[in-house]
């Protein structure tokens, strides 16, 4: 199906208004079993324990996903997430209304928490309300990462205990994709928020068992699981291990059923899969993207030239090759297909700087630079800072050499993992080397978090008024077809104005036992945690 | 006796007094804070929300009466709480202290094991083909980092065998064949460095010894060669080993970081460097102290040892 006529589909579906939701459901072609308890990894202990809504780290959200449920999420069985892989959740159909001012959610009956209390609207109206912090809101979260989330709803109503309407003030067809993501659960209202810091109330598939610090996260089935039939799992496990060579030999031996998503590269994967043939290898997009955040809010940084040069300078495809084995792919601020949906195609993206020739590139990079008076005689000297883990550090090795090349002799400085984002809100560095996740595959998510004008994660301080316009104006556009044309426009004007110069997307080899049914690796490591389609046949 | 344990204690209460100074200090200096650890979690960081989670952890109050407050919370026996999991410190630490405690014991179990005999045959049989033959084992061992044995043992038995030790704790009461397989690999790694040390400590004190006049005396009193070594010689050439014993054992406590990490064992060490990371400091605070109060109790150990086996050794006041 061309990308247009996926458009076209997804127009369809809006403009009927109203999407019935399925049940999450898997596509295997066995016979489901019933049984068994899933041993999964986890690379490090929960950070802040199921607290969803108070991270931005899979090490969260992984764990987590089993125990909570949304008001709408990625089918489970889709690989690449889109509009139109949303399917209900708590939410058992939900409606566009007012020309997508008020988005009715209809819930499902019946669903009751793990401590017996009923999920009603109120939920989803507590929830909603304290990630926003509307003023009325009964509770506050600790930190509150995603608060710009939904930064458009003006309010949330509930006419009655089984409806909840989120009114905007402008239309946003994006808010559900946000809403599906694994980082927007619905909290129980009758349970303070804090509470998910050390345990979980959730209405999901699987209710915890035991939390042993440090060590492992324990769940059983949820006999009272709305969705009758589900899970087919017993219980999943969750075991902590830090050690990389670890978790390999783990996996190998049989010891765990799943990798942990985004953590096995190209070269892993290919050792396990020789030393153990039968291991289910998928090579899937992670959602996150390396990046050169460059301060332009500082010399010479601000120059829009020198910039450019970075840009032109950096080799994308020989950074793919050296530095993740191949195991990455080429595109710029949104994810390129087919592992996303709003990406550039090759052709557009060849003509953005830095995706030409390598020796023209440099070329025109040497020419940038020479306006600005920087030759190999009298190079730019700068301090190129990244995050003291070897994922950044080795990126900012390679780009280090690029630079080199044109002239401008960049100093490696490694930051603390505890001072790396304080450093860059205050924006205290000249050039990094960054990477960047993003929760869903989304225009709004992605723009409005990284480059929009005031935004605490545009660590580049880039604002520009026309493209706060054109956000804008993709975000409440209805056509899906305008929408993808105005998001193609965006992403040439952020390279064009070497904003932060996308140079990867990496790519996660997903590993799992063969096993294991029923799971299918998305194109994004934050949202598809939730394992009540997953079953085994060992 | 009696007088000299009491001032060793005095002086280990005060170097305690001294060790949690330099622990508080430390720990402060070192950049960033928990806060900002939840934040990087988060990928942002808000001033105002910082400033209200340093409030409610308690961190925004002078230095002094977080120390003080510390120093009241030891002495009470009530460690505060863990900024990280919002639970008793005492409730995180207490069942890492049984694993680290059982792997140290058996490391050095495995250590003197290998080490006091082989160090022994060496001297005994200097300069002969086993002689050079375990001394280059010995010098493999002290070239081998613990863990880098550690991952070899790992890989070895995934590779041949598919099969790894458990990935999380088993207890005793549990499954005993399987905990002692859980420990005993890791304590081999482990140990196998340290009684490199051993050997070659036992090695050249028994060769000391050896050239000593009483043993010459017991060979022509026409002793046999077991009374001789294993009665008269080594238990004098003992002192030095049970000092590298000692110091090996309190070394453990706190150094078995990566050993405990490659084998997934949820003990002091690999915890330790988890909350150092996220600056849990009521975490990392206890657990050193720990660390320390261990070190202090194994030299003081010693000290009382060297008594047992040498008569001449006096505690004076």
């Amino acid at each position: 199906m061309t990308h247009h006529r996926v458009v076209a589909v997804l127009a369809a579906l809006l403009l009927v208004a109203v999407a019935f939701a399925t049940p999450a459901t898997s596509q295997a072609p066995q016979t489901p079993k019933s049984g068994g308890v899933l041993n999964l990894t986890q690379r490090e202990d929960l950070p802040q324990g199921f607290a969803i809504h108070e991270t931005q780290t899979s090490s969260t959200v992984w764990p987590s996903m089993p125990c909570l449920n949304n008001l709408v999420v990625y089918d489970p069985a889709k690989k690449t997430e889109s509009l139109d892989t949303i399917i209900g959740d708590l939410a058992e159909k939900w409606s566009w209304q007012d020309n997508y001012r008020n988005l009715v959610f209809f819930l499902r009956k019946g669903v009751k928490w793990h401590d017996g209390q009923p999920f009603t609207s109120k939920d989803v109206k507590f929830t909603f309300d304290m990630v926003r912090e509307a003023p009325d809101a009964p509770a506050k979260l600790r930190i509150n990462p995603r608060k710009d989330w939904y930064a458009n709803v003006e309010a949330i109503e509930t006419p009655d205990p089984s409806t909840a309407v989120f009114r905007l003030k402008k239309p946003q067809p994006s808010i559900l994709m946000m809403l599906a993501s694994g980082y927007s659960p619905v909290y129980a209202a009758h349970v303070p928020p804090a509470s998910y810091r050390t345990g979980c109330v959730g209405t999901g598939p699987f209710k915890l068992k035991e939390w042993r610090k440090g060590e492992f996260v324990e769940y059983v089935k949820n006999p009272d699981y709305w969705y009758k039939g589900r899970p087919y799992l017993d219980g999943l496990r969750y075991i902590v291990i830090a050690e990389r060579g670890t978790r390999t030999a783990a996996l190998q031996a049989g010891k765990v059923d799943l990798a942990f998503p985004g953590e096995t590269s190209k070269t892993t994967a290919e050792e396990l899969k020789r030393a153990v043939p039968q291991l289910v290898v998928t090579p899937v997009s992670e959602n996150v993207n390396n990046n050169i955040i460059m301060n332009i809010q500082k010399p010479p940084f601000d120059n829009l030239k020198v910039r450019l040069a970075v840009s032109h300078a950096i080799d994308r495809r020989a950074l793919v090759q050296a530095v993740y084995q191949g195991g990455g792919i080429i595109g710029v601020s949104m994810a390129p297909r087919p592992v996303g949906f709003w990406g550039l195609g090759e052709k557009e993206i060849a003509a953005l700087p830095g995706y030409g020739k390598p020796a023209d590139e440099k070329a025109k990079a040497k020419a940038l630079l020479a306006e600005v008076g920087v030759s190999p005689e009298k190079p730019l000297k700068v301090e190129m800072v990244t995050r003291a883990i070897a994922i950044y550090v080795d990126m900012a090795s390679f780009v280090i050499n690029e630079l080199k090349q044109i002239g401008i002799e960049a100093t490696l400085k490694q930051i603390e993992t505890a001072q790396w984002h304080a450093m860059a809100v205050r924006g205290e560095y000249q050039i990094g080397a960054n990477l960047t996740g993003l929760g869903a595959d989304d225009p709004d998510g992605n723009f409005y978090e990284n480059y929009a004008c005031g935004s605490p994660r545009n660590y580049t301080h880039y604002c520009s008024e026309p493209v706060m316009k054109m956000i804008d104006a993709q975000s409440q556009e209805i056509d899906p077809k305008k929408r993808v044309a105005m998001v193609a426009a965006i992403q040439k004007k952020l390279e064009e104005d070497a904003a932060r110069p996308i140079l990867s997307w990496r790519l996660d080899y997903f590993t799992y036992s063969p096993h294991v049914h029923g799971f299918v690796p998305h194109n994004n490591v934050y949202n598809n945690g939730r394992m009540q389609d997953v079953w085994i046949d060992r | 006796m009696k007088t000299y344990i009491a001032q060793r204690l005095g002086v280990g209460i005060l170097t305690l007094l001294g060790m949690s100074l330099v622990i508080f200090a430390l720990l402060r200096l070192a950049p960033g804070d928990i806060v900002d650890i939840l934040f990087s979690t988060a990928g942002y960081v808000s001033p105002s929300e910082k400033e209200a989670i340093m409030k409610e952890l308690g961190m925004d109050r002078p230095y002094w009466v977080q120390y003080a407050d510390w120093l009241r919370q030891i002495v009470t026996f009530d460690l505060g709480k863990s900024y990280r999991y919002d639970l008793p410190a005492w409730q995180i630490i207490r069942p890492l202290l049984p694993v680290t405690i059982e792997l140290a014991v058996l490391s050095i179990l495995v250590a003197v094991l290998l080490g006091v005999p082989t160090g022994v045959i060496s001297a005994i049989r200097q300069d002969t083909a086993l002689d050079y033959a375990l001394r280059v084992v010995s010098l493999g061992g002290l070239s081998m980092p613990a863990f880098w044995l550690g991952m070899v043992i790992i890989l070895a038995l995934v590779s041949w065998l598919r099969w790894i030790p458990p990935l999380t704790y088993v207890s005793p009461m549990e499954d005993l064949k399987l905990h002692a397989v859980q420990f005993l690999l890791p304590a081999l790694a482990v140990g196998y460095r340290s009684s490199a040390l051993i050997m070659r400590i036992t090695r050249s004190a028994l060769l000391e010894v050896l050239r000593e006049d009483y043993i010459r005396t017991a060979w022509a009193k026409g002793q046999t060669g077991r009374v001789v070594i294993w009665r008269h010689a080594l238990k004098n050439a003992m002192l030095p080993v049970i000092t590298v014993i000692g110091i090996e054992f309190a070394f453990l406590i706190g150094g078995l970081v990566v050993t405990e990490r490659v084998f997934n064992l949820p003990g002091v060490a690999r915890f330790l460097v988890d909350a150092i990371l996220w600056r849990d400091y009521p975490i990392v605070q206890n657990l050193v102290m720990f660390i320390a109060i261990v070190v202090i109790l194994a030299n003081l150990a010693v000290d009382m040892l060297y008594g047992v086996l040498d008569p001449r050794v006096r505690y004076g006041g």
